[in-house]
């Protein structure tokens, strides 16, 4: 196949295991996230298709021929560091021709590369300066045409936008899918920001300790994760998560008890009933404020985050339990106040005490 | 700001360090003083180097003794050959211990750094015997094998490597570079600040060594400046003349000098630098 692919691909450092068991797929034009938080693998992921990190199990393969034991510069991929990585003695044009130079391209052809690059990236004045001399911005645009110079087979990109600020940031995602667009190369973005991974992705791949929870379409990963740890850690806020302490299968859906004897009827069918523990996830945006005792349960309102166009209400239940309401701008609850809840059970998830989503395929 | 620049606290700071510059640069400029002057004068006392008259003929003097351009000659091959070998060997041996893994590395590193510890005196007599035992003495080899042993360069090289962004590495053979090439167009270009400290402490330390040369170099063609310039007042200044001994000193510090004028926005930072 076209693009890249792995294989069972597993890495230790020493004891600890830092992969384990990888395998995924990306289309030669498609742009895939890795998302996760800190030390759940997925730099190290980036390195070992790079090449920067062996891997112990598995194989590598780029348009169908295993690379997974070849030099990192002979696996025709580039990569943009966080940091850049630009060299610093070298003026922009210098470390934007050095991989061409030395893998024997011709001056002439250096030349055209670098000029269509740096058109592309609006950068031609730049040419002549050297790093010290750029903002971050233009920074990250070099990182970025010294990749394309060099016209890889899959782009890679290590938390790129990180070191920049939010306005910047924005700009430089927007054009990143641009230049995606532009050049149809496969691309690789590994991120800790949902914000960046929902934007930018084709499809999104989620990695928590070490393995991927789940591979999906930003909707799908969005709107049906497979696992508690991908609903809690995509959107903001984060999904509610209520214990369940009963579940019944009278009728054709699924009914759930809360903690407080709160009923709710789920869309899961009555057969999807399953032992153990189960948690109710809900959204911000299917928790509703109503008068009090006109709802499913009461609250208590804690806090209060106006957001301009929208409002996130902090809430505690009768027993404890905290849930977050998505409401309009302007709302009218503050701390103190008594308010009814509607609780949309409906377009929630259940999870199981192994953490899948009893409304996802199985895994 | 008119109050800080020109307050009394600051005028007495620029007149401390006006008078701790004058006692540095006293005997030196006592040294110019005396080379300005006649053997003949300076006989009947050193304090007539206050008045005129004032003359260049020592200098002229070691323009006509053929053996100072020698001894100059071998001080600077020694001193450079000594300060190129120590920069290849220290830069090389620095990138090894800073970024390669290899059994037993940090063992190694260790008893390098040992030889910071063992002074020079220790090991002289048995250096003299292997030196003498190969038939190094009396050689350029014999002047500058010693100086490329060089713990400290080695310990710098590779402290300023480990500081280095690995990512810069690793962009480069992302890029295609072998590790020689990494090595060779990256990290070194880069580690050009230490190199230039290492480099002159170097070129200084052997220039104005003394003791390695006079064990080493029994035959006066192989004599380095230092050596050359001590065994012409072997019987003391009035034999060869005071002046002329103190314009030979003054020429043998001249090379010393140019280094510093040119480097010295490179030894400000050495010094901070091993300060920190």
């Amino acid at each position: 196949m076209s693009g890249l692919a792995l294989r069972n691909v597993s890495k230790r450092f020493g004891d600890t295991p830092v992969l384990d068991d990888v395998s995924l797929e990306i289309g030669a034009d498609e742009l895939l996230v890795v998302l996760g938080p800190s030390g759940c693998g997925k730099s190290t992921l980036l390195r070992a298709i790079a090449g920067l990190e062996t891997i112990d199990e598995g194989q590598i393969l780029i348009d169908g021929v295993r690379v997974d034991r070849l030099a990192p510069g002979k696996r025709g991929v580039a990569m943009v560091f966080q940091s850049y990585a630009l060299y610093p003695h070298m003026s922009v044009r210098e470390n934007m021709a050095f991989g061409l130079i030395n893998i024997g391209t011709a001056r002439a052809e250096i030349d055209r590369r670098i000029a269509q690059a740096a058109k592309m990236l609006e950068m031609e004045h730049l040419l002549g300066r050297r790093p010290s001399e750029l903002s971050g911005g233009q920074r990250q645009r070099v990182a970025i045409g010294r990749a394309i110079v060099k016209e890889p087979k899959v782009f890679m990109f290590d938390e790129p936008l990180s070191n920049l600020d939010a306005a910047l940031r924005s700009r430089t995602r927007q054009e990143i899918a641009g230049l995606h667009r532009r050049i149809r190369t496969a691309m690789i973005f590994v991120t800790h920001d949902q914000t960046e991974a929902m934007s930018l992705a084709d499809r999104i791949v989620v990695m928590n300790q070490r393995r991927i929870e789940q591979i999906g379409t930003p909707l799908e990963i969005y709107a049906s994760p497979a696992t508690e740890f991908v609903a809690t850690f995509v959107g903001s806020p984060a999904m509610n998560i209520l214990p369940v302490a009963q579940a019944t299968a009278d009728g054709a859906f699924l009914r759930v008890a809360l903690g407080d004897g709160t009923q709710l009827e789920t869309s899961l069918p009555a057969s999807a009933i399953k032992d153990g523990a189960l948690r109710l996830g809900l959204r911000p945006e299917a928790v509703r404020l109503c008068a009090p005792g006109a709802g499913d349960t009461n609250a208590t309102v804690e806090f209060v985050e106006f957001l301009g166009d929208k409002t996130h209400v902090h809430l505690a239940l009768s027993r404890g339990d905290r849930v977050v309401a998505l409401a309009a701008a302007p709302c009218t609850a503050r701390p103190g106040d008594e308010t009814g809840l509607v609780l949309d059970a409906a377009a929630g998830h259940l999870f199981g005490s192994d953490g899948r989503n009893l409304k996802a395929a199985p895994a | 700001m008119g109050q800080t620049r020109h307050g009394p606290g600051r005028i007495a700071a620029t007149a401390a360090l006006a008078l701790a510059a004058l006692i540095m640069a006293a005997p030196l400029l006592w040294t110019l003083l005396l080379s300005l002057k006649s053997n003949a004068e300076l006989l009947r006392g050193t304090g007539t180097a206050f008045a005129p008259p004032y003359t260049l003929q020592n200098y002229a003097d070691i323009f006509g003794h053929s053996a100072v351009f020698g001894w100059l000659l071998n001080s600077a091959i020694v001193s450079l050959g000594v300060t190129f070998g120590v920069l290849a060997l220290s830069s090389l041996a620095g990138y090894g211990f800073a970024r390669l893994r290899f059994p037993g590395r940090d063992v190694i590193f260790i008893l390098v750094l040992f030889g910071l510890a063992i002074p020079e005196q220790s090991v002289i007599i048995a250096r003299h015997q292997m030196f003498s035992a190969l038939s190094l003495h009396n050689t350029y080899g014999g002047l500058i094998f010693p100086g490329l042993a060089a713990p400290f360069g080695v310990f710098l090289m590779t402290q300023y490597f480990r500081a280095m962004p690995k990512e810069l590495e690793e962009a480069a053979w992302l890029d295609g570079a072998s590790r020689f090439r990494t090595f060779w167009k990256i990290l070194l270009p880069l580690s050009l600040p230490a190199q230039a400290t290492l480099g002159i402490f170097t070129f200084l330390a052997t220039w104005n060594d003394y003791w390695w040369p006079l064990i080493s170099a029994t035959n006066s063609d192989m004599y380095t400046l230092t050596v050359g310039v001590a065994s012409s007042q072997m019987n003391f200044a009035q034999t060869n003349g005071l002046g002329f001994l103190m314009a030979q000193a003054v020429f043998a510090s001249v090379p010393i000098l140019i280094v510093y004028v040119i480097f010295q926005r490179y030894i400000v930072a050495g010094v901070s630098r091993a300060a920190a």
